[in-house]
């Protein structure tokens, strides 16, 4: 039974490494928006719709 | 030249941004035209891909993207010209929109739901040890670890994730009330404390593996819930975020300019007109008016103000027209409209969440029962008290009842909101569902005048356009349906007339001095001078314009019925609700118009207090009461309806004293909102059934011990996912086919496109 003392301190380990993790993504916004990335795989096309037109706001206006 | 070059302002954009301390800025937009997820992400990567840009934060359902960048590197224009650049324009929010308050809520609740379960599994996996360990080799000595190890890891899941219900159940005592808080956070504690107990004590029953999954299981409801709340929210702040407050600046050249209020700034001139909201702190600069403070301090007496004294922004203008110089801008008055509409929309969502009288005399049933149950156990098996006390406390725990008044409710303002209705008083909703008796105004609720050119008729040989200036000048400062009509149909062309020393008569007319002649706009018995001479007869319906000598020019304008009014009304009276038109205007018109709506119950030439008499008679003979309307005179009538709408293209003052507000001029927004508020009343009734159904079924079985604490857990949040999930068919079955037309927010069905 030795093997035990062992082994759950390695399943605690898992358990503040797996905590760790999730507040990580969690704290990155992984978990916001939940809808949009199913369509993720969908979006390998240059956007379609959208001719890409080059933006106004680059026409050396100051930016200070 | 950029449409957004305003904002390179500092001090407007101070008013939009917020500094970070790692010299970054933060910004929150309202963009409209997100329809579906593709384009959602397509903006994301746009705009992450702009030097600078730290961090994207787009959401979908409320309409508002946060952005977080180097001003340094993309100006605040150069960014807006690239959200209109990707065909999503954005507007900037006040400064007080980028905190939201609803992820970092859901942040936290879903950090709690995963300790907890987390935890609960590894609590589990060592209970399994020590229950095998009573039939099985394990020593005593490795036993007891494995309950050291269980109330090690129930630590994190009862002081964390279990949190909220402490802090919940102290604020309810704090507030010497009885909430759903206290028995939850007894029934965890009184666990946590026996289990902590055996363990130091070194014998008896211990449960972290009961208690920890509880916290999880109650959480995970919570959660569910939270996310229903906040998506509702979210249409709701869509819907607010659609109606900014608007101001009418005056130019150098003395011309008017229409700007959102955010946009002003200190010393810009505002014009505003009879029936309007002021837009900003500031000084008056003309003549005295009556204001209406009563949203910002609650006092429903109209104030006088003289030139020179200080309009709050946010109050209503009464009379008018009135000149401000704008002394303070941006965030602290808009703070003052927000007391206005938004906030009243968004008290209305909280209000709901408060929980009633009902749960407390719940409660104190419940822990009466736990009491007798312990007492009955302590008698007849005293080792069995213990668990079956608490078996009690957690299966009779009204969670799910205090859950059906709150879940419905959010769930159906946040169905309205997306349908365009703005509901900014939730017990409305409520009384909706009752009204038998609707009185509706005519002109700009049922009707929309307009003026065609040819129905314009100079009486004394000047030009149509002549005569249209000068009463477009007049007409300028009401809010009256009929004078925006005729403004509307002066604007197309240029020379524009300013009208001086104007006084604005409600219900009869507008007197003042254009290019120095005195002139008078209003129906004939108004617009004539006495003593001048009688116009002809069928001139007697129309809008006069007229000076000292008499009729200068005839207006004649049509009313055409809203497209929705006529089914609209047919919707309404097929569900069982007298409809009834009080106007101020004359018989045959009224008549005509009742006649094509099919309305028998009309009433022409109605003062305020004549309808408001009309209502009040209605409610005497026992009739649940909805007003409609939209013009500054309809507000005592609104007020005075037990249900009050207004249409949200009418004036501040009618909105003021509405529960709901109907957007985009569409009034078959009410028939929505009595769909849903039956619904409401239908899916409450049934879970709340439910709920007192599963409490008295499971309480006897708890009592007597048949059911473990770790079976009750799972009882209590199945029941409240119940009726949370009850509360989603709100607004979910069979949506009128004419609300798909236009919504203003789109639907998650439209959203798959």
């Amino acid at each position: 039974m030795n093997i035990l003392l062992v082994l759950i301190p390695v399943t605690l380990l898992v358990v503040i490494v797996a905590v760790w993790l999730f507040f990580w993504a969690v704290n990155h916004q992984q978990f916001d928006d939940l809808d949009s990335p199913s369509v993720l795989p969908l979006m390998d096309d240059p956007a379609p719709e959208e001719p890409a037109p080059e933006p106004p706001g680059e026409t050396g206006r100051s930016t200070q | 030249m950029s449409t957004y070059a305003a904002w390179a302002h500092p001090q407007l954009a101070a008013q939009v941004l917020r500094p970070r301390r790692d010299g970054c800025s933060e910004i929150a937009l309202r963009v409209e035209s997100l329809n579906d997820a593709r384009q959602v992400l397509w903006l994301e990567q746009r705009i992450r891909a702009l030097p600078g840009v730290r961090r994207v934060a787009i959401d979908r359902p409320a309409q508002r993207v946060r952005v977080m960048w180097d001003a340094k590197r993309t100006s605040l224009p150069s960014l807006l010209d690239h959200f209109a650049a990707a065909n999503c324009p954005a507007q900037p929010l006040q400064r007080d929109s980028i905190d939201d308050a609803r992820s970092h809520e859901q942040h936290d609740a879903l950090k709690r739901l995963l300790v907890a379960g987390m935890c609960s599994m590894q609590v589990m996996t060592y209970a399994f040890v020590i229950y095998i360990g009573v039939v099985d080799f394990v020593d005593f000595s490795t036993r007891n670890l494995f309950r050291w190890l269980g109330l090690l890891t129930s630590l994190p899941v009862v002081f964390y994730s279990a949190q909220p219900f402490f802090s919940g159940a102290v604020r309810e005592l704090g507030e010497r009330r009885l909430g759903i808080n206290l028995p939850v956070a007894l029934a965890v504690a009184l666990v946590f404390l026996a289990s902590t107990f055996n363990t130091l004590r070194g014998g008896g029953e211990i449960y972290f593996d009961s208690v920890t999954m509880f916290v999880f299981l109650l959480l995970g409801g919570r959660y569910v819930e939270l996310r229903s709340r906040h998506r509702s929210g979210a249409l709701g702040d869509a819907a607010i975020d659609a109606t900014p407050l608007l101001a009418q600046r005056r130019r150098a050249d003395g011309e008017l300019e229409t700007v959102a209020a955010i946009a002003l700034l200190p010393g810009d001139r505002v014009h505003i007109t009879e029936g309007g909201t002021v837009p900003a702190d500031g000084v008056l600069e003309s003549a005295g008016v009556r204001v209406d403070e009563a949203l910002l301090s609650g006092e429903s007496h109209p104030l006088r103000r003289e030139r020179g004294e200080r309009l709050v922004a946010g109050s209503v203008l009464l009379s008018g027209p009135a000149e401000l110089r704008v002394e303070h801008s941006g965030a602290t008055t808009t703070v003052a409209r927000l007391g206005a509409l938004a906030t009243r929309a968004r008290q209305a969502r909280s209000l709901v969440a408060a929980s009633d009288r009902e749960i407390g005399r719940f409660v104190a049933r419940v822990l009466v029962l736990t009491a007798l149950t312990a007492l009955g156990w302590l008698l007849v098996d005293p080792g069995r008290a213990f668990e079956a006390a608490v078996a009690v406390l957690v299966v009779a725990c009204p969670c799910a009842f205090a859950l059906t008044r709150p879940a419905t409710l959010t769930r159906a303002l946040g169905v309205l909101a997306g349908r365009g209705v703005l509901v900014t008083d939730g017990a409305a909703l409520t009384a909706l569902a009752r009204v038998d008796y609707a009185l509706f105004d005519k002109t700009g609720t049922l009707t929309v005048p307009q003026l065609d050119r040819r129905a314009v008729e100079p009486l004394r040989g000047d030009t149509v356009e002549q005569v249209l200036q000068l009463a477009a000048a007049l007409a300028h400062e009401s809010s009256h349906p009929l004078a925006r009509a005729l403004a509307d149909a002066a604007r197309q062309q240029a020379l524009p007339l300013h009208a001086q020393s104007v006084q604005v008569h409600a219900g009869a007319g507008i007197g003042g001095e254009v290019g120095g002649r005195e002139l008078r706009l209003g129906r004939a018995d108004f617009a004539l001078a006495p003593g001048s001479p009688p116009v002809s007869s069928e001139l007697a319906g129309a809008l006069l314009l007229a000076d000292a000598q008499g009729a200068v020019a005839a207006f004649h304008l049509d009313e055409q019925p809203r497209v929705d009014a006529r089914r609209t009304l047919d919707a309404l009276r097929g569900d069982g609700i007298a409809t009834t038109i009080a106007s101020g205007d004359n018989a045959t018109r009224v008549a005509a118009l009742a006649a094509r709506l099919g309305i028998d119950d009309w009433h022409a030439r109605q003062s305020p207090a004549d309808k408001l008499e009309r209502l009040q008679a209605a409610r005497a003979h026992g009739h649940t009461t909805l007003a409609v309307g939209d013009g500054s005179n309809d507000a005592p009538v609104l007020a005075g309806a037990d249900v009050s709408a207004a249409l949200a293209s009418g004036t501040e003052l009618a909105q003021a004293h509405a529960d709901l507000l109907l957007l985009d001029g569409r009034l078959d927004g009410l028939v929505d909102a009595r769909t849903v508020a039956r619904q409401v009343q239908r899916v409450m009734a049934q879970s709340r059934r439910w709920a007192l159904l599963y409490n008295l079924c499971a309480v006897p079985f708890a009592a007597f011990g048949f059911v473990p604490p770790w079976l009750a857990g799972i009882g209590m949040s199945l029941s409240s996912l119940v009726v949370v999930v009850n509360a989603l068919r709100v607004g979910g079955d069979a949506a009128p086919d004419h609300s798909d037309a236009s919504g203003p927010a789109a639907r998650p069905r439209e959203l798959r496109a």
